[in-house]
């Protein structure tokens, strides 16, 4: 489902990937580690075509990215579905809305954006600050909200960028067990996170990064 | 389709930045006022010279001691041209005769003038739709050549002013409404590009989510459109406005107002104009949307 092949990626004057080559199959959950600016984010902004490689060819799907025609990328971002991050909200939008984005931007009636933006957030258990702003949020909420609007869409690809970034081990498990579900119902899933608990004891493929290097990949 | 919930982001928009917008509304509504008055002109004008050569005619000499039967022939000629309307024959009694008639008390400027001195003339009304300078002259030329017109008069300096005139205004509000489309496009432009530049954020996660350039450019082409039709919307409540005014209120005290006439069209199109304007405008201030 994703494949890299000697991937570079150079920004001016660092080199965030060098020289990467792993593949994440079809409805497996992968991870990504390694120390704080290792390249994680780097590789999956690669992967929604936020970046564009230096060197090397990626694969999403059958698509190589380098072929891609450009007015062809939000039809194939609509299959990847992203936890930022920096979680991206929008503070002038509450959290229905920021939810409700993700499929009105295909163009889905409200009455079924309605529907299914309530279930996510059942699913999320943010049912009852569906009127709330951003900003109102604790931490963990928000972290929520942007799984939901990542995983609303149903995407085949969900990538998440240090999923449990400031979240205590209680509320990171619960973020984990949904990744976990939304796998098991065939969704391809790659975390990226310095976070070994996520990790560990799960039998998953785990890619190690250290300062743009891969320096290993093996089993958690 | 997305276009629904496009409009809704429009409206919100327009509402949140109500100042701004109320701004470039009532400047495109000024632009479009002045177009609306140089058509009004224009028009007008048109109108007073179309009047005007309906009095036109043209005055041909004819040559000493021509027989009754020369004048008959060329007046047989001139009647055949689709240019004429009426020919009328002037003899040189009767020339005389108007002269006297004008001249009356002062006669006495004839007297001692045994032979009269008068050609006879011909008088040649042209028909409205043939009287363009180039078809006049054309016509002068023509005529001239037939035998026994001594000189073709007509008021060539006359009617090459009012061409010129004609010309020069017509130049100059093409300029006019050029300049003013060219200044509300602006203003749709720079409304829009702030629009645009306040959402950057917003933009730029839409697009993560998978927003086509439909979906992005969307909400700022309505509303480009939505501020030039308010625009429109304005400057049509001014032109009734300055038509009330002209009609009902002035032409009481000038009568000489009642002549003009007010292209009621023009306003239906305002809204539509100021539509277009703004729609252009927003396209121009999106430009091209990259995604990567
Ligand atoms: N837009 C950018 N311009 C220049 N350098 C960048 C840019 N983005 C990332 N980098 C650099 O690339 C390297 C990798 O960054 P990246 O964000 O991928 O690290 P990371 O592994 O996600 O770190 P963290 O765990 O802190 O999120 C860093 O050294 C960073 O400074
Ligand atoms: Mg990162």
């Amino acid at each position: 489902m994703i494949h890299f092949s000697n991937v570079s990626k150079v920004y001016d004057h660092q080199t965030a990937l060098r020289n990467i080559t792993f593949s994440v199959e079809k409805g497996e959950m992968a991870f990504i580690t390694g120390p704080s600016g290792a390249g994680k984010s780097t590789l999956l902004r690669i992967i929604y075509l936020s970046e564009k490689p230096d060197e090397g060819s990626v694969t999403i799907a059958d698509w190589e990215l380098s072929k891609l025609k450009e007015s062809s990328i939000p039809f194939l971002r609509r299959n990847i579905g992203v936890v930022f991050q920096d979680f991206r909200l929008l503070d002038n939008r509450n959290v229905f809305d920021n939810v409700a984005m993700t499929l009105r931007i295909r163009g889905i009636m409200e009455d079924e954006v309605k529907e299914r933006v309530m279930d996510i957030l059942k699913t999320v258990n943010l049912r009852h600050k569906a009127d709330s702003f951003p900003k109102t949020l604790s931490g963990g909420e928000q972290q929520r909200v942007v799984i939901a609007r990542a995983i609303v869409g149903e995407p085949t690809i969900l990538l998440a960028d240090e999923p449990t970034g400031n979240l205590d081990s209680d509320t990171a498990a619960g973020i984990t067990r949904m990744f976990k579900d939304i796998n098991a119902k065939g969704t391809t899933v790659l975390v990226a996170t310095h976070n070994r608990e996520l990790f560990r004891n799960t039998g998953r493929k785990v890619i190690r990064l250290d300062n743009g290097n891969m320096v290993g990949e093996e089993i958690g | 389709m997305y276009l629904l919930y496009s409009l809704r982001l429009a409206i919100q928009s327009v509402w949140r930045e109500k100042w701004i917008n109320l701004l470039s509304v009532l400047t495109i509504a000024a632009g479009l006022f002045m177009i609306t008055l140089t058509f009004f002109s224009v028009y007008n004008m048109d109108l007073a010279t179309k009047k005007l050569p309906a009095k036109f005619s043209m005055m041909l000499y004819l040559n000493e001691g021509l027989s009754e039967q020369d004048t008959g022939n060329i007046i047989a000629i001139l009647k055949k041209n689709n240019a004429v309307e009426r020919v009328r024959f002037i003899s040189k009694d009767k020339a005389l005769q108007e002269l006297k008639g004008v001249l009356k008390n002062a006669d006495y400027v004839l007297e001692g003038i045994n032979e009269n001195p008068l050609p006879a003339s011909i008088e040649v009304k042209l028909k409205q739709e043939s009287v363009s300078l180039p078809s006049v002259k054309k016509l002068a030329a023509d005529i001239k050549k037939i035998n026994g017109i001594e000189e073709v008069e007509y008021g060539e300096q006359f009617l090459n002013s009012i061409h010129s005139i004609k010309a020069g205004a017509q130049t100059l509000s093409l300029l006019l409404v050029v300049v003013m489309s060219t200044g509300i496009i602006f203003v749709c432009y720079s409304t829009v590009k702030i629009m645009f530049y306040r959402r950057k954020e917003e933009i730029e996660t839409f697009k993560l989510l998978g927003a086509t350039r439909g979906f992005i450019r969307a909400p700022f082409v309505i509303e480009g459109g939505l501020l030039g039709a308010g625009g429109g919307l304005v400057s049509l409540l001014g032109a009734i406005a300055f038509y009330y005014i002209l009609f009902y209120k002035l032409a009481i005290t000038m009568p000489i107002l009642k002549i003009i006439v007010f292209p009621s069209e023009i306003f239906v199109a305002l809204p539509f104009v100021g539509l277009m304007l703004g729609i252009s405008g927003a396209i121009i201030a999106l430009g091209r949307i990259r995604f990567s």
